[in-house]
């Protein structure tokens, strides 16, 4: 039947029209997604691309002085790995991604997202390989193994994130010797100093004898395990155990460090939800973290100038590693448009200005060897915290990833079902039984998927 | 101008007289009507573009999801049927999740009424300053929830929380608020801090109450709680149908509280105390930290039809209780 000129629209009608404006609102809203997501403002050469970085990455200044250096318009999104997959998904992602090389690179990798970044590596004049330090071997994977085979991104600057950085008046007022910073103290010892440095007031603590929670729980508990002379991992990567000696040993520390109460945990969050405000207001005896806290604590004579950098703790008879637990930096998805450009500002963004900038102001240790000279080494601390760091890289080591699960996967399950035994509900080797079982599944499901 | 001259009243009495587009004056019908349905049309149908695109739509999209291991991102997901519902059956943190979610709306939406009715009724009373107070009272519900929930998050923070300042200065022990057993305590807290937006509807249900009825009763001899029982309550109950109804609705999906109090990363959604690990907490874990996309659209899906089943059960059940003051004669 056909509406005669002038009739209303019948429902039906008016329903498939209405249809029809729906799916050109969502072709439309598709479209204009990426212009409205983010900062930017002119380039010169009309390319253009699109970083997803959090926004203290890079500066507007800086994003600025690319476009105005490279003529390239650079669109800046918010670092959001639900956008990521909804972008990726639709088949216009970011032409460079941020990521954590320690825990995305063989993610992201195994799925074919990523681009093989080699070719562009072996003609670079400015990122050349034999001036990339090892820890950049952490955005490597072969296709089973992390820390080998092609590279899919860089790391923007790195630390040894199981080192730890300690506050000598907190040690003097405890009575505690200091550690050593160029031989490790053991776990144990370090979780002894911890009960003996931490205070408390009325069911408050005032002062943190220690925090030792790594970048997080995940690849803490698989350092752990390693420091302990074991693997977390199955040879493939397709399962974990916690029920093996070595890492039932690192699953016993990190729970008693827990249900001691010295630090933050799951069950005492610290409210100022990270490390570096805490420990920089002088009420963090002992902080977990690398050299890149330095950049923080820098900023407070007074503060630096009571600070010492530790090297990483060992197991009794365990060997002495001291791995990048982040390695964050930036991949290039395989289907970026415009990856020309967007090589050009990885390799401004890794090797120019901002990379000066970052090795500078001690926000980690710079990936490239040719910049280490420019690490903060003007003041005596400084001079200290420079030599103990110097002599820790001897100890570098890639503690490879599962390629089958992001790393906030497992961190969910593990945090799930962590508090009941650092609580005293369950016991370790529950706790292990509970992991296992719970990580294992998920872990199955991602190697089906990766096929 | 005369009424015979303004079209559409001029119009009326022949569209009711039933005479039929065809005799005199038909053509001008038909347009008249055709350009009163556009109308409706233009107005209505920027709603029913935003129905089908932001809520058929992806509701279809979901529907979709749930038959599948999709995760956005790896190359071999694949179908499985009903799958996602057949685990959704035996998974415990789900059944575990969506009986606190339960028990939540059991307990809040009952207390957030009861609270947003007694400060009506306190409002509706003759006091000095009667509009400060409504202001006073009605302003928690202005704040955001995002505000709102950080202001909770730093006030019961342990170490450093105002709460426990008080606590301490009377010599008491801090308290844990953000940890179980107490963290449940905190949520509810936050749901009633913001009982102000029951008490504006209470208050526009209780001047609606007829004066006339309190003065019978009171010429009849009923205590004021009689009155309120026998006269107010009754007269509200639409009201508080409406209360019950939409509370259930939003305690039940429950998450901003939660996702503030807990560190926001879609890791950290998980790391909350268990007893405010509800039904949505688990959806967003499945969605953003497990990339569990089939899965988590498979619980959504149960969600709403659960959520369906109870609004249809709270009518049934009420039907009878339920008073609607509506004129017989208004029907006729």
């Amino acid at each position: 039947m056909h509406a005669h000129p002038g009739a209303p629209p019948s429902r039906r009608r008016f329903l498939a029209l209405s249809a029809g404006g729906a799916a050109a609102g969502a072709a439309a809203l598709s479209g204009c997604a990426l212009s409205t997501a983010g900062a930017a403002s002119g380039g010169g050469s009309g390319e253009s691309i699109t970083m997803m970085v959090k926004l203290d990455d890079i500066s507007p200044e800086l994003i600025q002085q690319a476009q105005k250096e490279l003529g390239i318009r650079i669109t800046v999104v918010q670092d959001d790995i639900t956008r990521l997959i909804a972008m990726l998904t639709n088949g216009n992602p970011p032409d460079l991604v941020r990521g954590l090389g320690a825990m995305d690179a063989p993610y992201f990798a195994a799925r074919g997202v990523a681009e093989d970044l080699d070719p562009y590596f072996a003609k670079s004049t400015i990122l050349k390989t034999d001036d990339l330090d090892p820890a950049n071997d952490v955005w490597r994977f072969d296709g089973t193994t992390q820390g080998k085979g092609p590279r899919y991104g860089m790391a923007k600057d790195f630390s040894q994130d199981a080192m730890f950085w300690y506050n000598t008046a907190r040690f003097d007022k405890a009575g505690v010797d200091y550690p050593s910073e160029t031989e490790p103290i053991t776990y144990e010892e370090w979780l002894e100093n911890a009960k003996r440095l931490v205070q408390r007031k009325n069911g408050q603590t005032t002062v943190y004898g220690g925090s030792y929670n790594g970048v997080n729980l995940t690849i803490l508990l698989t350092n752990l395990t390693a420091a302990a002379g074991g693997s977390l991992f199955s040879d493939d990567f397709s399962r974990v155990d916690f029920t093996s000696p070595e890492a039932r040993k690192a699953l016993t520390w990190y729970v008693e460090y827990a249900k001691t109460k010295t630090g933050p945990s799951l069950i005492q969050p610290n409210p100022d939800t990270w490390d570096g405000p805490t420990y920089v207001a002088n009420r963090m005896a002992m902080s977990g973290n690398g050299y890149w806290l330095g950049g923080m604590i820098n900023a407070d004579p007074k503060i630096a100038k009571i600070s010492r950098l530790a090297p990483a703790p060992v197991f009794e008879g365990g060997p002495r590693l001291s791995s990048c637990q982040a390695g964050t930096g930036m991949w290039m998805p395989k289907k970026a448009r415009n990856k020309d450009a967007a090589w050009r500002v990885f390799e401004w963004f890794f090797g120019e200005a901002p990379a000066k900038g970052r090795a500078e102001g001690g926000w980690g240790i710079p990936t490239l060897k040719s910049l280490r000279p420019l690490m903060p080494q003007k003041e005596d601390y400084q001079k200290r915290v420079f030599k103990a760091q110097e002599a820790e890289l001897k100890h570098f080591s890639v503690t490879p990833f599962t390629p089958y699960v992001k790393w906030d996967g497992m961190e969910a399950l593990i945090n799930q079902v962590m508090p009941a035994a650092m609580n005293g509900q369950i016991s370790v080797d529950t706790l292990a039984g509970r992991l296992n079982s719970a990580l294992n599944e998920q872990l199955k499901r991602g190697k089906e998927q990766v096929g | 101008m005369t009424v015979d001259q303004i079209p559409e009243v001029a119009e009326r009495p022949r569209a009711v007289a039933g005479t039929g587009a065809v005799r005199s004056g038909g053509g001008s019908r038909t347009s008249m009507t055709a350009r009163r349905h556009r109308a409706f049309y233009m107005f209505t149908s920027p709603w029913i573009i935003g129905f089908l695109l932001l809520t058929i739509g992806p509701m279809a999209y979901a529907l979709w999801l749930s038959f599948t291991t999709f995760d956005g991102i790896s190359p071999n997901w694949r179908y499985v049927g009903l799958g996602n519902y057949q685990e959704l059956l035996s998974d415990p943190v789900t059944w575990d999740a969506l009986g606190r979610a339960g028990l939540f709306a059991i307990t809040s939406v009952p207390l957030s009424i009861i609270a947003g009715m007694m400060l009506a009724v306190l409002v509706n009373r003759p006091l000095k300053a009667r509009g400060l107070w409504r202001t006073l009272l009605y302003l928690p519900a202005v704040v955001p929830p995002v505000g709102a929930g950080l202001i909770f998050k730093q006030l019961f923070n342990r170490d450093s929380g105002a709460t426990n300042g008080v606590l301490n200065f009377f010599g008491i022990d801090a308290i844990a608020w953000l940890d179980d057993p107490y963290a449940r305590y905190v949520i509810l807290m936050t749901v009633l801090w913001a009982a102000g937006n029951i008490m504006i509807i209470s208050l526009a249900g209780l001047q609606d109450v007829p004066r006339e009825l309190h003065e019978a009763a009171r010429i009849d001899g009923a205590s004021a709680w009689r009155t309120f029982r026998s006269v107010t309550v009754p007269l509200l109950s639409p009201v508080l149908l409406f209360q019950a109804v939409t509370g259930m609705i939003a305690s039940v999906q429950t998450i901003m509280p939660m996702l503030l109090a807990a560190n926001a990363t879609p890791a950290g959604v998980t790391s909350i105390p268990q007893s405010n690990y509800m039904y949505m907490m688990h959806v967003f874990a499945q969605y953003f930290a497990l990339g569990r996309y089939g899965y988590a659209s498979a619980l959504l899906w149960v969600l709403f039809v659960l959520i369906l089943i109870a609004t249809g059960l709270i009518f049934k059940f009420t039907s009878g209780v339920v008073f609607y003051n509506v004129d017989p004669e208004a029907k006729k």
